[in-house]
């Protein structure tokens, strides 16, 4: 089959400047829509999934499995799996077992404001650098037992609603009625961590008034997890139930099943409006040149080669507004942090998010071309060179 | 030769039948220069079409140089438009986001051609209508008579055994009517080509050898032209 030179499909793009600058924005706009919400999709589950270490076991409280914030366990259960379970990981006699409270607190930048900005706080002993690997001090210090410091996660700010200015190391915020200086900021990207406060255990567990834990995360070694499995089922007393790390982040995947889903129904229902309307916009310029294709043809061009051309206009639109959609994006969206209930994440603007947006810009413009094109061809040509 | 035996051609609105052709008899022998006249709607437009493979007919059987086209696939019949058929319309139907030199070389794209000579038969196209110097000018910068010479040169390009022309100067001033015409003839006397134009203009239609009026799908009358036609002056073979 002879094709149509490329160069013809090009120059029909610029027939007309106004059709053009309109059917490239709606591509533009459906593939930035895409882009964002596939970012923001692989945001949330890079996030979950990256705060899980496949070697951690977390211990919680029995009936707890689907929220740490809501275990209770005595403070007891880390000194005893540790001298109970052989193959805890060690290091200078030091065993991986972190202690653990996981809260919600209100706090406030200045004493006395009524503020409604929750953080989430998480008291932790020096194991708790130990057992998550993740996690980097980058400014600073860790905070020290008794002093009333804290640290702070790079999208602590983001997840409270606060100005990144607002949690500088030095500053200081408030909660539990006292002050809290900030002495450390801590990285631990792609997890649930960096959105946190961390403070020492005790200080944590005198300021909410408790002294139960809300789990015990450990570092396996040689044991595996039937071996905590069975310490947690065999010690009724304790209450309590183990899982492994990586398994109760994809738990909480799902649970944030409903809201992939609400993204992506919105991203689908965008993308088909603007899916009609570049329809519409191909089905008025295509429908204008029924003579000209009346004529390729009877040059002796074939309707697929004729059909061939017009996909390529179409195509050549909506990846021009796809590959527009992605610049943009890698600028106005990278680093972008989202606030949801559990903590909060960056949007993940990596090649496959972005190759998703440039696959929805050619399928915008393939699928896009078909109808137009089926109904420019469907006329004979005798028809068609009668067209006005 | 073009033969055409018993061709009709019906289409069917509704319950209604509408039957442009009507068992229509017809030879053209090669290099002639034919008019179909006849008032809208008689089948000039059809015959035309049918004659350059674009519109198959309902029945009969219509053959050029002995090739039945009513046998051809819908891609065989586009392979052998681009070899045998120039087509020349009324509006031009010139691309407009293409040259004048790139409007010509279209129809060569369907051949298997070096660059070079693409390049070499284009120029001589373009050189034949007398627009050498207009080959990187578009559509819009050519005036009615330079597009019509344009798309003349577009359907000789490929060497056709058969041009027709669709009111080819249905859309002309008159000098610029008498200009493509004489062109036409000249294709016709110098290149030999098979020639069959409709018109409804009766001056148009003496650069023919021969007219043939058509009324309701049928042919009425046939008269030979002269080959000493008062016009035949302006032209030069």
């Amino acid at each position: 089959m002879r094709l149509l030179p490329f160069e013809y499909a090009v120059r029909n793009l610029g027939r007309s400047t106004l059709r053009l600058v309109l059917s490239v924005l709606g591509s533009f706009l459906v593939v930035m829509l895409v882009i964002a919400a596939v970012a923001f999709v692989r945001g949330m589950e890079k996030s979950l999934i990256g705060s899980g270490s496949p070697d951690n076991v977390i211990l919680l409280g029995a009936g707890s499995a689907e929220s740490v914030e809501r275990s209770e366990l005595s403070p007891s259960v880390a000194g005893l799996v540790s001298a109970s379970v052989p193959g805890i990981k060690t290091k200078l006699g030091l065993h991986y077992v972190s202690p653990e409270v996981h809260m919600s607190l209100v706090i406030s930048a200045r004493a006395g404001e009524d503020s409604t900005s929750s953080a989430v706080i998480r008291g932790v002993t020096p194991t708790a650098y130990l057992v998550h690997k993740q996690l980097r001090i980058v400014q600073g210090r860790a905070p020290l037992r008794g002093h009333d410091e804290v640290m702070v996660g790079q999208l602590a700010a983001t997840r409270i609603g606060w100005q990144p200015e607002a949690l500088e190391v030095g500053k200081t915020l408030w909660f539990d009625n006292r002050p809290w200086t900030i002495v450390g900021a801590f990285a631990a990207s792609g997890t649930v961590m960096d959105a946190e406060i961390w403070c020492p255990l005790t200080d944590l567990q005198i300021a909410a008034k408790r002294d139960s834990l809300s789990c015990v995360i450990l570092t396996l070694d040689g044991a595996d997890f039937s071996d905590v499995d069975i310490f947690a089922s065999t010690r009724l007393d304790l209450e309590i139930i183990a899982i492994r790390e990586d398994q109760y982040y994809r738990q909480l995947v799902s649970f944030y099943r409903p809201i992939r889903l609400m993204v992506w129904v919105t991203a689908s229902l965008i993308a088909m409006g603007g899916l009609f309307g570049g329809l519409n916009t191909l089905y008025a310029a295509f429908a204008a040149r029924f003579r000209e294709m009346g004529m390729l043809q009877s040059l002796g061009y074939s309707r697929a080669a004729v059909a061939l051309s017009l996909m390529q206009e179409s195509v050549l639109i909506s990846l021009t507004g796809a590959l527009l959609a992605s610049a943009v994006a890698l600028i106005l969206l990278e680093g972008v942090a989202v606030k949801i209930s559990m903590g909060a994440f960056g949007l993940v603007l990596d090649a496959p998010t972005l190759a998703i947006g440039l696959a929805a810009g050619l399928i915008l413009g393939v699928v896009g071309a078909i109808p137009p094109t089926l109904n420019c061809l469907r006329q004979p040509i005798a028809e068609a060179l009668k067209s006005a | 030769m073009i033969q055409c035996e018993k061709v009709t051609k019906e289409y069917h609105k509704g319950d209604n039948v509408i039957r442009p052709l009507d068992g229509l008899d017809l030879e053209i022998p090669s290099g002639h220069f034919l008019a179909l006249m006849g008032p809208s709607g008689s089948g000039k437009t059809t015959l035309l079409n049918l004659i350059a493979g674009i519109d198959s007919p309902s029945s009969g059987t219509l053959r050029v140089d002995g090739l039945d086209l009513s046998g051809l696939s819908r891609g065989k019949l586009a392979a052998w438009r681009s070899q045998t058929i120039g087509y020349i319309f009324q509006l031009y139907n010139l691309v407009p986001v293409l040259t004048a030199y790139e409007n010509v070389e279209l129809p060569l794209l369907l051949h298997s051609m070096s660059r070079k000579e693409r390049h070499r038969r284009v120029a001589g196209a373009l050189d034949l209508v007398d627009l050498a110097d207009r080959h990187s000018h578009y559509p819009r910068q050519l005036s009615g008579g330079q597009e019509q010479r344009v798309a003349i040169a577009r359907a000789i390009v490929a060497d056709p055994k058969v041009v027709v022309a669709d009111e080819p100067t249905g859309d002309l001033d008159r000098d610029s009517a008498s200009a493509i015409m004489a062109l036409l003839q000249q294709l016709n006397r110098v290149l030999k080509k098979t020639l069959i134009m409709v018109t409804h203009d009766p001056k148009t239609a003496d650069y023919a050898d021969q007219t043939l009026h058509l009324d309701k799908g049928k042919l009425m009358d046939g008269r030979a032209a002269s080959s000493g036609s008062a016009l035949d002056d302006e032209v030069t073979p």
